[in-house]
């Protein structure tokens, strides 16, 4: 999804669009794509503005579609099944506000700015920020070996060596002890 | 003038400094009971406590899931710091210092290397010397008062003021100064790695007997720190390092055996970061958590040479990866003759 086709949508959330724009939105091949970004960008605006979901989630492209082509047959806003569970926005919505907290974005930003941004760190390949973790069980015996010697080599120097007193010792201890 | 009266008069000067020393020693209790102390005043006496304070004690240190349990004899005898510490769980190990002398038994790595090791500071320095520097990075908040193992403490927090360190929280025993507990957090609260006395005497003297290491004849290593300030040029020939948080400064640097390696400090905070070329060891990319201590891996590819880059450190993971990231191998050369 380029940045015109995001604006147009983001156009149409605000309500500033024109038929034009949703005939631009309607006719963009990956309509998954397309629902997913709005309804996304609806929940967390609905999320950060009164804490509720819009509820429940709509299909409505066919009677939009169908109502600007001057056709349509079904009364708009009828029930379409939504593409998705419900609660996966739901969660996908909470988890990236949890991350836009915790990595100190904080709720008082403008949702448009955080939101297209961080959008793309919940959908899209993972932000910069995601680091991979390995787990300490997981390394074979000479991997740990490497790395529980650098550990120590860093406790003795930066724990011990700075004399943080007891609490250097500690570290230090910690590394070089019982390594179950 | 006879030497009656110079007597007198040396007499009258040894008074005066004796009371001078007297108010000295009174001054902080009084701070103490009055509470009139802010967190800088507070932090400023930590350093002095650290190493003054006579007291023996049992203290729990845990990171991860790791719980360690210690025995500690403190006094300040004769000019210079003596300790004693006792591991009190799994195998037994030991650690006794004697000013600049540190004889370490420890059971697992009986090959622990203290020779570069300056055995005197901060916590010490961190919050003498450096605690402008400190100042700027964590922001020192009173937050009351609280007990630890049967003392009275104030309790300060030094909350990060940046994302690229952690924040910690001291408890300080209202008397003397002494750091009885501490906790590293994390941005979101979580307690990352602890400290804390669960048993305390503070007391006026002790006797030799308790500094005496008592588990000699195993693996025990004796190393004189005769030169304990030796000059620790970092050893980063051969790669740079493009980024680094504001506020670490070069710290004394472990000296690997087989990598080059740098280390960093904003006075509260250390990490280290071990360049190798390494052979045929593959190492995983990411980050290993064991509480507060980071280690970051990478594994790095420069003219057909493997090379990885390890980042060590008591900061978040994120940190320790952006350092990581920017490390860049510039002479290959460099690291094929330190291997042979």
């Amino acid at each position: 999804m380029d940045d015109r086709l995001k604006e147009t949508l983001s156009a149409m959330m605000d309500d500033h669009a024109d038929e034009l724009c949703v005939r631009r939105v309607l006719s963009y091949s990956d309509q998954a794509k397309v629902r997913e970004q709005w309804q996304r960008w609806q929940q967390i605006r609905d999320l950060m503005q009164d804490g509720a979901l819009a509820d429940p989630v709509r299909d409505v492209t066919r009677p939009v579609r169908e109502a600007i082509d001057g056709q349509g047959r079904e009364a708009p806003g009828a029930p379409v099944a939504a593409p998705r569970p419900r609660r996966h926005w739901y969660w996908s919505a909470v988890a990236m506000i949890v991350v836009g907290v915790a990595a100190g974005v904080g709720l008082g930003v403008d949702w448009q700015g955080a939101g297209s941004d961080a959008m793309v760190a919940v959908s899209g390949p993972p932000a910069a920020t995601v680091v991979p973790e390995v787990a300490l069980q997981g390394l074979d015996e000479q991997q740990w070996e490497h790395l529980s010697r650098y550990l120590l080599e860093h406790a003795q120097h930066n724990s011990v060596g700075a004399g943080r007193g007891a609490l250097g010792y500690a570290r230090l201890a910690s590394v070089s002890g019982p390594g179950d | 003038m006879s030497v009656n009266r110079l007597h007198g008069l040396l007499r009258v000067f040894r008074g005066v400094g004796m009371a001078a020393l007297m108010l000295l020693a009174v001054a902080p209790l009084q701070a103490a009971d009055g509470t009139a102390l802010s967190a800088e005043q507070w932090l400023a006496r930590l350093a002095p406590a650290l190493n003054m304070t006579t007291y023996r004690g049992v203290f729990v240190y845990a990171r991860g899931d790791r719980v360690n349990t210690m025995q500690v004899a403190h006094r300040y005898h004769q000019g210079q710091v003596e300790e004693r510490l006792v591991q009190q769980d799994g195998a037994n190990g030991e650690i006794v210092r004697k000013g600049m002398r540190v004889v370490c038994v420890l059971p697992d790595h009986g090959h622990i290397q203290l020779d570069e090791v300056i055995p005197s500071g901060p916590f010490a320095e961190a919050f003498s010397r450096q605690l402008t520097p400190v100042n700027r990075w964590y922001q020192p908040q009173l937050q009351g008062e609280g007990r630890v193992a049967g003392h009275q403490t104030v309790v300060i927090a030094l909350k990060a003021k940046d994302p690229h360190r952690y924040s910690y929280q001291l408890w300080l025993e209202k008397q003397t100064g002494l750091l009885v507990k501490s906790y590293v957090r994390s941005r979101t609260g979580e307690v990352l790695e602890s400290f804390q006395f669960t048993q305390l005497e503070i007391v006026d003297q002790l006797p030799d007997s308790e500094f005496e290491v008592q588990s000699a004849g195993r693996e025990v290593q004796k190393r004189q720190l005769d030169q304990p300030a030796r000059s620790l040029a970092p050893r980063m020939t051969g790669w740079t390092l493009g980024w680094q948080p504001e506020g670490f400064m070069p710290a004394a640097t472990p000296r690997a055996a087989s990598s080059q390696a740098v280390a960093f400090s904003d006075g509260l905070a250390a990490f280290s970061v071990f360049v190798e070329s390494v052979g045929q060891l593959a190492m995983p990319t990411g980050a290993s958590r064991i509480g507060a201590t980071t280690a970051y891996m990478r594994s790095l590819q420069t003219a057909g040479t493997g090379f990885l880059v390890t980042v060590v450190g008591e900061i978040p993971p994120e940190t320790a990866m952006q350092v990581a990231e920017s490390v860049a191998i510039e002479d290959v050369a460099v690291f094929q003759e330190g291997v042979q």
